[in-house]
């Protein structure tokens, strides 16, 4: 078992990461860092390295150069980390269409080392929180986008990670489902858990983020905190930094 | 631990899709026609043994010929193994390939698991799955152990062919489910792969050659010796190699895909 590191370090390190994909570079000498508590929204229109970023934050892509360290531990050393501090849910929440709700949870659980008492409490609290109850027979192919966007979410959660990496957790939800989504992620960040969600909505941003972080064709063009920016300031900033890369593209 | 939760995961995919019920109830209702057709011949055949000094039994008219036709020749097609070299590649495509298709690969990556984990946890389901049917299989020869005398040795010897035929099959299916995009193309490769395992020596055979590099790389070539209830270390070594490969070539084309994305 990794002991976590005190609280006063970042849960989470990127120091000069690149990847390349499809022979061109998706991602170039990124650096950022997320400490306990902050939920960082990573925008950028598509393309912009977004989803290479959190796979790589997430452990299920390798980065070709840098480091990314969790809980100041490199993440290359030591993969386990990725089962005992890290919660993701993966862009439309991919799930085992023949398993119903129930077995997710469990193989998840067990897939983080989570048995016996451990697991039945991890289940029956997850199960609470996110009124999972009336899904727990059904098969994971016969449920909604919305349904499973939130089973995604219940299995990221199970094992009370340091960091939770949501990959545009917003999609396909209605407003109802929104606002359940953000109070959850504002909830957890509460709760000192480390959150960073990736989007190309700035209202998602304004709503929940306390910092923002622009990604453009994989470079990182702007990292601040959401408070000094209004919608219309952020809007500015991103269309700039998006039509100057366009531009410069061209 | 994480072969065991990764092991788990797979064995209920495994028992909750049809298509693992549909293939073990179809095949097990083809070899207990095969069974019975054998046991028929072998009682019908015991005034003609009564006389020979050195008679077949039991065991080598119906108990080791259930699990294979290359000791009957074209008596009765479809023993355990003909059928093995289907059902085997049809259950191991989903294994990988499958995960693939529904985006849950990276899903296990991000869950810590290391490609030996994913690869030996799915291998270990589906041979938990291939031995359940092996011995489903051998519950019909023996069942009949108070009626009559089985050579135990012999199908003790059938047995272990048998086992490590299914392990080398499963090892292969699953290398085929770890390359492959799709898993009907998996199902495919692995039928094509086995078919030509079994097949490769039967041009030297008929041209006379009956040692060499190409009769050792078939399979059965070192199946039919253990079938014959000969145990040999060359033979069992044979399997475990072959099995130890296509683990290896999946892992590594597992452990590839997390590094190239």
């Amino acid at each position: 078992m990794i002991a976590p590191t005190p609280d006063s370090s970042p849960v989470l390190q990127l120091e000069h990461v690149s990847r390349r994909r499809g022979g061109r570079p998706a991602v170039r000498e990124l650096d950022l860092s997320l400490a306990g508590g902050q939920v960082l929204g990573l925008l950028g229109v598509n393309g912009a390295g977004k989803s290479t970023t959190l796979s790589m934050i997430a452990g299920a892509l390798r980065p070709d150069g840098g480091t990314i360290r969790l809980d100041s531990r490199d993440f290359a050393e030591y993969p386990e980390l990725a089962r005992q501090r890290l919660g993701w849910l993966p862009e439309r929440a991919p799930l085992w269409p023949e398993l119903t709700s129930s077995e997710h949870l469990d193989a998840h659980g067990r897939l983080r080392g989570l048995r016996g008492t451990a697991l039945r409490q991890a289940r029956e609290r997850i199960i609470e929180r996110l009124e999972l109850q009336p899904l727990l027979r059904r098969l994971a192919g016969a449920l909604s986008q919305g349904q499973r966007q939130r089973l995604g979410l219940a299995c990221a959660l199970l094992h009370e990670p340091a960091l939770l990496v949501l990959d545009e957790p917003g999609n396909a939800l209605d407003p109802v489902q929104t606002a359940t989504l953000r109070t959850l992620i504002r909830e957890q960040a509460a709760a000192g858990t480390a959150v960073i969600l990736s989007t190309h909505l700035l209202a998602e941003v304004i709503a929940v983020c306390s910092r923002v972080a622009i990604l453009h064709e994989g470079v990182l063009h702007h990292d601040g905190p959401v408070a000094a920016d209004d919608h219309a300031t952020l809007e500015r900033r991103f269309f700039d930094i998006a039509m100057a890369g366009g531009a410069q593209a061209a | 631990m994480s072969t065991f939760a990764v092991m788990r995961l797979e064995l209920r995919r495994l028992f909750v899709r049809p298509l693992g019920w549909v293939l073990g109830a179809l095949t097990l209702a083809e070899l207990a026609w095969r069974f019975i057709l054998l046991l028929g011949n072998f009682l019908a055949m015991q005034v003609r043994l009564a006389a020979l000094p050195s008679a077949p039994g039991f065991t080598d008219m119906a108990g080791v010929p259930l699990l294979s036709s290359l000791l009957t020749g074209g008596f009765i097609p479809f023993g355990f193994t003909e059928l093995a070299l289907i059902v085997v590649p049809l259950l191991a495509m989903s294994t990988l390939a499958g995960e693939r298709g529904n985006g849950t690969l990276p899903l296990l990556f991000g869950t810590g698991q290391s490609a030996t984990a994913i690869v030996l946890g799915k291998y270990l389901a589906l041979m938990a799955w291939l031995l359940l049917w092996l011995a489903l299989t051998l519950a019909m020869p023996l069942s009949l152990a108070h009626a009559t005398h089985i050579d135990w040795g012999k199908l003790a010897a059938a047995t272990l062919g048998m086992v490590l035929l299914l392990a080398a099959l499963a090892a292969i299916g699953v290398a085929c489910s770890a390359f492959a995009s799709h898993p009907a193309i998996a199902a495919t490769a692995g039928i094509l792969l086995v078919l030509a395992l079994c097949s490769i020596q039967l041009g030297a055979q008929s041209a006379g050659v009956n040692n060499g590099l190409i009769n050792w790389l078939a399979l059965p070539t070192h199946l039919e010796p253990l079938l014959r209830g000969l145990v040999s270390t060359a033979d069992i070594v044979w399997f475990v190699l072959l099995t130890a490969l296509a683990l290896a070539l999946a892992v590594r084309r597992v452990a590839a895909e997390k590094e190239r994305g």
